[in-house]
């Protein structure tokens, strides 16, 4: 973290904490699907858990950032009351990773909107490995978790990759983030 | 009050070590009676009220059901077909019933361990340790810290966010369309100041001399001690009694078994 500056941590920081809320927020909505549509009713709205890595590595453009943000969302989260209890803080690295690892394939140089929902589809891969172990989906019928794959990743490049980027475009547009990657860019794409 | 004053590092490992142990573990009997040695360790040891703690776990109770009947319903072809349970009055393989009880059960253990830690544990005290115990990085630890102490503004945030918006008659959203576009009224305003507090934060925080450098002293310190090492000693020593019951009963399976 020896580039980072402390303005890029804080904010990190302070939307990785606003989204720990939110992420816990969408826990019950995901609980009612859950009790209607079993374990495939997390699916759909899977990539809500994503969206905090995409956000702060488009904003911050900083290696870790997509890592590190989730880390710290899940980890808030946790402490806030999830039933994964501590292990939740591994599920957000797990998580992390897979976004970071396409950031990574880039060289964390491209941001495009590609680029942003294979990260939330990377994160969808990394995460559904991890509860094919951890929460035994293993024991289903392989269509039905080859179903719930699908969605996952449709999800995850969606509600992530999408709606994260919209997200952070809005609140470039406020002129909050003029000291941050993305808000330099945008000032460049006006100027020229 | 031995559970809120152990290392929060020492008891989130702990907890984080149980539940690793716990995922080798794949029959019902060892997670049955490790919830119930929990919740005695919460309620009886930790003082938590059980009016709270019900109200913590019910949610919880509600997954750890839609777990257990899904389980049932998805499961793949048993192996051995003709040892059928009635469950009721639907005819269920004994193999995908101990299946869905062991995994329910599992998940309920995660709920206990989470509750004991969480209410017993300070945040700031957590991440204060993390840093002296875990090498934390202080610029992150302070950073989250600094991100924490915005939470309960938020709230404060979102009134005012409300009444600007009715202030200027913004109508409230009826159709499904109209409520995205009101999500985004509210989430754009309220991330963009959580953005320029933390901004502000962050420069107050230089302009007084803050250091990522590791020489820092602490206003609260942190040490771990024998009473912490001995609740994980415990904690695991139980685990594996509990294990070893369910080896006598003939429950006991790995998780690897289920391949």
């Amino acid at each position: 973290m020896g580039n980072w500056r402390l303005k890029e941590i804080v904010v990190m920081a302070a939307l990785a904490v606003v989204f720990g809320v939110i992420y816990l927020a969408f826990l019950p909505v995901g609980n009612i699907l859950v009790g209607f549509m079993g374990p495939i009713g997390y699916e759909p709205i899977f990539g809500v858990w994503f969206i905090v890595s995409i956000i702060a590595a488009y904003i911050i453009r900083k290696p870790g950032a997509a890592f590190i943000s989730e880390t710290i969302a899940a980890t808030i989260e946790f402490m806030l009351g999830n039933s994964l209890g501590p292990i939740l803080i591994l599920v957000g690295m797990i998580q992390g990773i897979g976004a970071e690892a396409v950031f990574a394939a880039t060289r964390w140089k491209i941001y495009s909107l590609w680029v942003l929902m294979l990260a939330g589809m990377g994160s969808a891969v990394t995460s559904f490995i991890w509860g094919m172990f951890m929460n035994g989906y293993i024991a289903f019928a392989p269509s039905y978790i080859l179903t719930m794959f699908a969605i996952r990743l449709v999800s995850g490049a969606l509600i992530a990759g999408v709606l994260g980027k919209m997200l952070s475009d809005a609140l470039a547009k406020t002129g909050v983030l003029s000291s941050f990657a993305l808000g330099k860019e945008q000032k460049r794409k006006k100027a020229a | 009050m031995f559970l809120h004053s152990l290392n929060p590092s020492i008891k989130a490992i702990t907890v984080i070590l149980s539940v690793i142990l716990l995922t080798l573990v794949f029959d019902p009997i060892t997670p049955l009676l490790f919830i119930v040695w929990i919740w005695i360790l919460t309620i009886g040891v930790g003082k938590v009220p059980w009016k709270r703690y019900a109200l913590f776990f019910s949610p919880f109770l509600i997954f750890s059901v839609g777990m257990f009947w899904t389980t049932i319903v998805f499961a793949n072809e048993p192996n051995n077909p003709k040892n059928v349970i009635s469950l009721l009055g639907f005819l269920v393989p004994e193999e995908d019933f101990t299946t869905a009880l062991a995994l329910s059960l599992r998940m309920m253990s995660f709920t206990s361990l989470t509750l004991m830690f969480i209410l017993t544990t300070n945040v700031v005290h957590l991440i204060l340790s993390l840093m002296q115990q875990c090498k934390m990085p202080p610029k992150l630890a302070y950073g989250i810290l600094a991100g924490y102490r915005f939470l309960p503004s938020m709230r404060e945030e979102l009134g005012l966010v409300r009444s600007a918006h009715r202030v200027r008659g913004v109508n409230r959203a009826s159709s499904i369309k109209e409520s995205i576009q009101q999500s985004k009224r509210f989430a754009v305003p309220l991330l963009a100041s959580a953005i320029r507090k933390a901004e502000r934060t962050a420069t107050a925080m230089e302009s007084k001399g803050f250091t990522d450098s590791r020489n820092r002293t602490f206003y609260r310190t942190f040490t771990v001690s024998k009473k912490d090492w001995l609740f994980m000693g415990l904690m695991l020593m139980m685990l594996i009694l509990f294990a070893s019951i369910s080896w006598y009963l003939g429950y006991f399976k790995w998780y690897s078994s289920e391949f």
